[in-house]
C-alpha cells in the first residue's frame, strides 16, 4: 500500500494535494506570503520576548524585595524590634531580614578603604557569595566585598576590626553592576551582635518569591502601621521595586502588542493574497467542480476539498514560517540576552505556535468564501462554464 | 417500469427581459437495456432535456420521474444522492480530472464513500474497455478515444440505471466514434442500462434502438 493509497481514505486530502500541485508557482507564492506573515508576527513577538526577559534580569531580585526603614513619624530613629516581630508575624511567607548598618574605615598595610557595614544574622539572604560560604546565621565571623577584599589585600581568615574587636573574614560578597545589592561597593558584613549599641534596626528588607508578592507584602506592611488621607502617619517608609517593574512589564506588553498587531497586518495581507489566489483556481475549475457535482459529489465534499487546499496553504506556510521564525529568535535572544538557547523557553516559543495558529486560521478563514461558492454552484450553470 | 420519464416537462428561463420557454410540456421515457437517442437543431431545448433526465436541474412545470419515483420537488441535496447512485454522465469533451489517473477518474464519483472499495470495478471497467494498460496514466497521456472510455467507465461505477450522453462522439473522428458506440451499445446489455445520448450525429442514430426528435422545445 502506496502513499497515495493511504491518501485515498481522505479523498479531500488527496484531491486538494493534487490541486495544489496542478500550479506549483502559484501554490509555492501562496505559502510564501504566509510564510512573511508568519516570520513577522512571530520574530516581532519574540523580540518582545527578548526585551521582556533581559528587562526582568536587569531588575533581578530587586523587584522581589520590600525595604522597610523608620519614616518621618515614627518615634524612634530606627525599626524596633517589636515593629520588626509584627512584620514577621505580618509576613509568613517571605523572609523578613532586620539589618543594622554603619560606617567606618579600614586600614591594612595595604591601604585603607571607607565601607558601609551591615550587621545581619541572615546574610545568606542577602549575599551571593563567590568563594567562603555566606551562612544562615552570621554569629561571628565578617563577609567582605570582593573589591574591598582585593584593595586591602584581605584573604579568607584575615581579621577585620570593627568597634574594637576582631572579625575573620570566612566570604567575599559577589560585585555586581547595575542595580544588585548593596555591596556594589564597599561592604563589610558582620555579625548583628557588632552593631549591638544601636538600638533599632535601620532597614528590614523581606524578601518575596516574586515582584507580585512583594508588592502584596508592601500593601500589608503599609496597611499595618501607617495612616493614608487627612491626618495620614508614616511611622514606617514601605519601599518596593515592585511598582517599578509593574511599570516596565505594562510598557513592555503594550510594546508587544504593538509589535504583534505590525506583524498580524503582514499575516492579514497574506490571506487576502490566499483568498485571491483560492478564489481564482474555483473559477478557473468551475466547469470541473460542475462535473464532481454532477456525477453526485456532494456540496459538502466540495467543500472540505477547497477549505483542505486553503488549509494546506496554512499549513505549509505556517510550518516553515515558523522554522525560520525559530531562526530569526535563536538570533534575537542571542544579541538581546546573550543566550540563544532561551528561546525554547515558553515566552518566546509560544509565538511560534501563534504565529502557525493564526497561519492556518487566516487560511481556512481565506479559504471559507472560495469553497462556500463553488460549493454553491449550481451544477447545471457550473458545466455550461 | 421505465426508470427515467418526463411527464408534459416544460421548463421556461428569464432572459434578461423576456422568459424563454426551452421545453413545452415534453414527454420522455428509457427503459433498462435501450439507447435512446435525442435529436434536433440547435436551440431546440436537446441539452435543456437532458438536465432534466440528469436531475441536474429542475423544470417549472411538470414531473420528472425515476424508476417510478417523483423527485420533482427533491432539495438540492436528494438531488445529488439520486445522481450518484443512479445516473452516469458521458460528456462531449469527456471533461476527466487531468490531475487524477484513469483508475482515480473512474473512482471519482465514489471517491468520498470510503465505505466501499471501487477499485476492482474500476479496473475491471477499464479492462473490459481495453485500456488495462493505461491505468495509471493520467488524461493527458490519453488519445480522445481512451479518455472518451475512461469517462463511459466513470459513468458506469456506481451501477447506475441510467447513462446520459451529450455529443459522446462530438469530439472524436469517425472511426473513433464508432468503437465508443460499439462500446456503448455492448455495455446498456451488460449492465443493463438506458442510454439517453444527445446528438448531431446520425451515425449515433444508426445504433440507437429508438430516437426522439426534438423541434422547438416539443418532440415531433
Amino acid at each position: 500500500m502506496g502513499p497515495t493509497d493511504l491518501l485515498w481514505r481522505y479523498p479531500s486530502v488527496l484531491m486538494a494535494w493534487r490541486n495544489l500541485g496542478r500550479n506549483r508557482v502559484r501554490t509555492a507564492l501562496a505559502a510564501l506570503g504566509i510564510v512573511i506573515g508568519v516570520i513577522a508576527i512571530a520574530s516581532l513577538g519574540m523580540a518582545g520576548a527578548a526585551l521582556q526577559y533581559q528587562a526582568t534580569s536587569d531588575l533581578g531580585s530587586l523587584a522581589n524585595e520590600v525595604t522597610v526603614s523608620a519614616g518621618p513619624d515614627s518615634e524612634y530613629d530606627g525599626v524596633t524590634e517589636e515593629q520588626v516581630d509584627e512584620i514577621r508575624s505580618l509576613v509568613t511567607d517571605a523572609v523578613v531580614v532586620p539589618q543594622k548598618t554603619n560606617r567606618t574605615t579600614i586600614s591594612t598595610r595595604s591601604g585603607e578603604a571607607f565601607v558601609s557595614v551591615t550587621g545581619v544574622t541572615q546574610a545568606s539572604a542577602l549575599y551571593e557569595v563567590s568563594s567562603g560560604d555566606a551562612p544562615d546565621r552570621l554569629e561571628t565571623g565578617a563577609l567582605i566585598s570582593n573589591g574591598t577584599a582585593r584593595q586591602l589585600g584581605l584573604e579568607r581568615g584575615d581579621p577585620v576590626e570593627y568597634d574594637g574587636r576582631l572579625y575573620r573574614i570566612r566570604g567575599f560578597i559577589e560585585s555586581e553592576g547595575g542595580f544588585g545589592p548593596p555591596g556594589g561597593g564597599n561592604e563589610l558584613v558582620l555579625p548583628v551582635s557588632a552593631l549591638a549599641d544601636q538600638d533599632h534596626y535601620d532597614t528590614v528588607t523581606v524578601i518575596a518569591a516574586d515582584g507580585e508578592q512583594s508588592s502584596r507584602i508592601a500593601e500589608d506592611i503599609e496597611a499595618h502601621f501607617n495612616r493614608a488621607g487627612r491626618d495620614e502617619e508614616e511611622i514606617l517608609n514601605v519601599f518596593s521595586f515592585a511598582g517599578a517593574q509593574e511599570n516596565i512589564n505594562s510598557f513592555l506588553n503594550t510594546l508587544n502588542l504593538a509589535l504583534l498587531g505590525i506583524g498580524s497586518i503582514s499575516l492579514i495581507v497574506a490571506s487576502v493574497a490566499i483568498l485571491n489566489v483560492m478564489l481564482m483556481s474555483t473559477i478557473e475549475r468551475r466547469g470541473e467542480i460542475g462535473v464532481l457535482r454532477a456525477v453526485g459529489i456532494r456540496r459538502g465534499e466540495v467543500l472540505r476539498m477547497i477549505l483542505t487546499e486553503a488549509a494546506f496553504l496554512g499549513v505549509i506556510g505556517g510550518a516553515l514560517g515558523a522554522l525560520l521564525s525559530l531562526a530569526v529568535g535563536l538570533v534575537l535572544f542571542d544579541l538581546v540576552t546573550g543566550d540563544p538557547t532561551l528561546v525554547f523557553a515558553w515566552a518566546g516559543l509560544r509565538y511560534l505556535v501563534v504565529g502557525f495558529g493564526f497561519a492556518v486560521g487566516a487560511s481556512l478563514l481565506s479559504g471559507l468564501y472560495p469553497a462556500w461558492k463553488a460549493a454553491n454552484d449550481r451544477p447545471v450553470d457550473a458545466l455550461r462554464g | 417500469m421505465s426508470v427515467v420519464e418526463l411527464d408534459d416537462v416544460v421548463k421556461r428561463y428569464q432572459s434578461g427581459e423576456e422568459v424563454i420557454e426551452a421545453l413545452k410540456g415534453v414527454d420522455f421515457h428509457a427503459d433498462r437495456g435501450e439507447l435512446v437517442t435525442v435529436i434536433g437543431p440547435s436551440g431546440s431545448g436537446k441539452s435543456t432535456m437532458l438536465n432534466m433526465i440528469g436531475l441536474l436541474d429542475t423544470p417549472s412545470e411538470g414531473t420528472v420521474r425515476i424508476d417510478g419515483r417523483d423527485v420533482t420537488h427533491f432539495t438540492e441535496d436528494e438531488l445529488t444522492e439520486e445522481r450518484r447512485s443512479g445516473i452516469g454522465f458521458v460528456f462531449q469533451a469527456f471533461h476527466l480530472l487531468p490531475m487524477l489517473t484513469a483508475t482515480e477518474n473512474v473512482e471519482l464519483p465514489s471517491m468520498w464513500d470510503t465505505s466501499v472499495d471501487r477499485r476492482d470495478r474500476a479496473v475491471d471497467l477499464l479492462e473490459r474497455m481495453g485500456l488495462g494498460d493505461r491505468l495509471d496514466h493520467t488524461p493527458d497521456r490519453l488519445s480522445g478515444g481512451q479518455q472518451q472510455r475512461v469517462a463511459i467507465a466513470r459513468a458506469l461505477i456506481n451501477q447506475p440505471s441510467i447513462v446520459l450522453a451529450d455529443e459522446p462522439t462530438g469530439n472524436l473522428d469517425q472511426e473513433t466514434g464508432r468503437t465508443i458506440l460499439d462500446e456503448l451499445t455492448r455495455l446498456k446489455e451488460d449492465e443493463d442500462v438506458a442510454i439517453v445520448a444527445v446528438t448531431h450525429d446520425e451515425l449515433l442514430t444508426e445504433y440507437a434502438d429508438r430516437t426522439v426528435e426534438l423541434v422547438d422545445g416539443r418532440i415531433k
